[in-house]
């Protein structure tokens, strides 16, 4: 390994801690809000499903910085409240990846049969016992490849915090090389760290898909 | 049938929109019968029979299931449906569960029944279609015909009054057609109420005690089996006939 | 919520956000064109018989889009220093490089999701490999994957404004200027939130209303 980063291992390492301290808050907050948005909109619950769609349709239309932007200064500066960097990032990828995986749910959900739903009905099953036991846990099944390429995604997306000045990987590589000033070398290397999360999480996602598709 | 049909259908109409699907139908089911109902495709078989357990709603006339109304505003459909069963055409397994999973889980979630009881229930069932070997079995390792049967004893197993079955054999590969035919055969001879939508007349002819013809969503004819087969009353059942059987 | 809202700065800076916005669409524009160009190429080999197309196209797949674009854009801008490039050029080189990876798997799924009967009718009947892929396989190929195609799109105007980090004028850092300037955060970021917004809309729904695009109707089936 090149001098520049063994010198800087413990500082870029800390980095590397936050960004997958970062991808993980993003990833249960984002998939339990985009669930819920998801649900909403699938059950055409009044007004709420109404909400959700507003709220994804708005959400997928913003650039992750400017969304970042908004929950750092914007929303700050109109409720009169301090926020960290790191919390308003993490606030901003729950908000951001929430609203695609209620897309990539909504999916899931809109591609069981209707036959299937028919069938659970007519054993007797009430439609809220259809939805959980026969819909909701094959839809989940199905949507695991989205999802997953979703969390890479926000895996990614989390080094756009280093713009609003967390100190997460990529902020970490920038201000060790504004130190050092070896930008191909240690730029280098924070993509192939990248490189190697992102394959080790969609890895997990291929294998979870296999395990759960084994059969069906 | 002297006492009162299980099934009773007046005058029933459904309409999507503008188009009619169900025009002023009316048929009783009695205690053992077994209806085939048959008709060129489009005609409203399936969805007749899935007003039967509300799976489609119907706007005009009264459709009773031992004197309950299927449509009625405070009718416990969930209840209803639990003395109801059904096969579909796609036979419609839950594919992330077993065959036996698929067999328990309205005993489980419906009847209330322990898991110990939902499972010998679900066994003895599957010993009855053939399928107790491959209950462990997730549907799409099993052949349709065994995924046919799989959905027969899943309906089996709430033990209803009736049986429907909606074109139990049309998305099935020839030479499976007659294992579920079979197992239905069966039933019928154990005395099971059932309304059975399918082309296949060789099994109405052996089985129904009556055959409903259909054709543009009215029934055409509602005649004993033996009187339906010998004289069809009506030319476009006669044409229906000429063209399924001689096939 | 006593904060108390004030647009005009906003309108004062109408011409420093109307620039943003334009360099915003073209640098979309232009990293657009590109990525098609090589998304179609890279994902025409990853579609192809050659293992060794294969194995490349997919290392070039996964090395691109497994980088954060933020990563393309400061390694560009850096590493190509020496050449002096202006910060738009990098901008659009990272863009480019990272879109076309995305674009590169649909079009991979596109092709695969013709029907190999499809391409030996077409063979068949005596049409040239190369027009058989031409006026066979890729207009087929374009139909199914324009919605993703769509999506790609209006993901990759959002993705432009990363291009702010390196000091291009457009949208995203036109705003960070006005902002610094006027202290209207809410107003700055929201303004800027819904032209983003507007132009995601009017681009996605635009490219699906192209020609060639959509479906051709079919027969309604006999129910």
């Amino acid at each position: 390994m090149p001098d520049v980063i063994l010198k800087n291992l413990p500082f870029l390492m800390s980095g590397l801690g936050n960004t997958l301290l970062l991808a993980f808050i993003g990833i249960v907050g984002g998939t339990a809000t985009g669930l819920i948005l998801a649900i909403l909109r699938h059950l055409r619950v009044p007004v709420l499903g109404r909400v959700a769609l507003l709220y994804t349709e708005i959400v997928r239309g913003i650039p992750l910085l400017v969304m970042l932007f908004i929950c750092y200064f914007a929303l700050p500066a109109l409720f009169g409240y301090r926020s960290g960097a790191f919390q308003a990032s993490a606030l901003g990828f729950v908000l951001f990846i929430a609203a695609y995986l209620a897309e990539e749910f909504r999916s899931g959900l809109r591609s069981i049969r209707t036959g299937l739903e028919q069938a659970g009905l007519a054993t007797g099953l009430r439609p809220a016992q259809v939805f959980r036991l026969i819909i909701l846990p094959q839809a989940l099944r199905r949507s695991v490849p989205p999802v997953f390429s979703q969390y890479v995604r926000l895996l990614k997306f989390t080094s756009v915090a280093s713009v609003i000045g967390v100190s997460e990987l990529t902020g970490s590589a920038l201000l060790v090389n504004a130190r050092e000033f070896e930008p191909v070398i240690i730029l280098t290397m924070t993509a192939l760290t990248y490189l190697v999360i992102c394959s080790i999480l969609s890895f997990i996602g291929r294998v979870l898909y296999a395990q759960l598709q084994i059969r069906t | 049938m002297s006492q009162s049909p299980k099934i009773a259908i007046r005058s029933l109409s459904k309409s999507y929109g503008a188009t009619e699907v169900l025009h002023d139908c009316s048929i009783d089911v009695g205690q053992g019968e077994i209806v085939v109902v048959c008709g060129p495709s489009g005609s409203g078989k399936s969805t007749l029979i899935k007003c039967i357990n509300g799976l489609e709603p119907y706007q005009k006339g009264s459709l009773t299931f031992e004197g309950i109304e299927v449509g009625g505003a405070k009718t416990d459909l969930p209840q209803l449906r639990s003395r109801i069963g059904m096969v579909f055409q796609s036979f419609e397994l839950y594919p992330h569960m077993t065959a036996l999973r698929n067999v328990m889980l309205a005993q489980i979630h419906v009847l209330g029944r322990s898991k110990s009881e939902a499972i010998s229930r679900s066994m003895q069932l599957l010993d009855r279609v053939g399928l107790a070997e491959h209950a462990s079995a997730y549907p799409a390792n099993l052949s349709g015909g065994q995924q046919q049967r799989v959905a027969i004893a899943r309906a089996l197993a709430l033990d209803p009054d009736v049986m429907l079955f909606d074109e139990p054999t049309s998305a099935l590969d020839p030479e499976m057609i007659n294992e579920v035919l079979d197992v239905m055969t069966r039933l019928a001879r154990d005395g099971m109420t059932m309304v059975v939508v399918t082309h296949e007349m060789g099994f109405a002819r052996k089985v129904a005690t009556r055959v409903v013809f259909m054709d543009g969503g009215r029934i055409v004819e509602d005649r004993p089996t033996e009187a339906f087969f010998s004289a069809p009353e009506t030319e476009r059942a006669k044409e229906f006939l000429s063209r399924i059987i001689t096939h | 919520m006593d904060y108390t809202f004030d647009w005009s700065p906003i309108w004062n800076n109408r011409d420093l956000i109307a620039e943003g916005l334009l360099i915003t669409i073209a640098l979309s524009l232009v990293a657009l064109v590109f990525a098609l160009v090589v998304g179609v190429l890279v994902g025409t080999v990853s579609a192809s018989k050659s293992r060794i197309g294969r194995l490349v196209a997919g290392v070039f797949v996964e090395c691109m889009r497994n980088v954060p674009l933020l990563i393309h854009m400061y390694f560009w801008y850096m590493a190509l220093a020496f050449l002096r490039l202006p910060a738009f050029s990098c901008a659009v080189l990272g863009l480019t490089l990272y879109s076309s990876a995305y674009v590169a798997e649909v079009v991979r799924a596109g092709i695969g999701g013709v029907s190999r009967g499809q391409t030996q009718a077409a063979q068949a009947t005596g049409l040239s490999p190369l027009k058989v892929r031409f006026l066979i396989v890729y207009p087929q190929a374009l139909r199914n994957i324009a919605p993703s195609l769509a999506s790609l799109s209006s993901q990759l105007i959002k993705d432009s404004s990363l291009a702010s980090v390196i000091a291009v004028g457009e949208l995203t850092y036109q705003a960070g200027a006005i902002e610094g300037q006027t202290f209207r955060t809410f107003e700055v970021y929201i303004t800027i939130a819904l032209l983003y917004l507007a132009l995601v809309l009017c681009v996605s729904r635009g490219i699906l209303a192209l020609p060639g695009m959509r479906h051709a109707p079919r027969v309604a089936a006999d129910a």
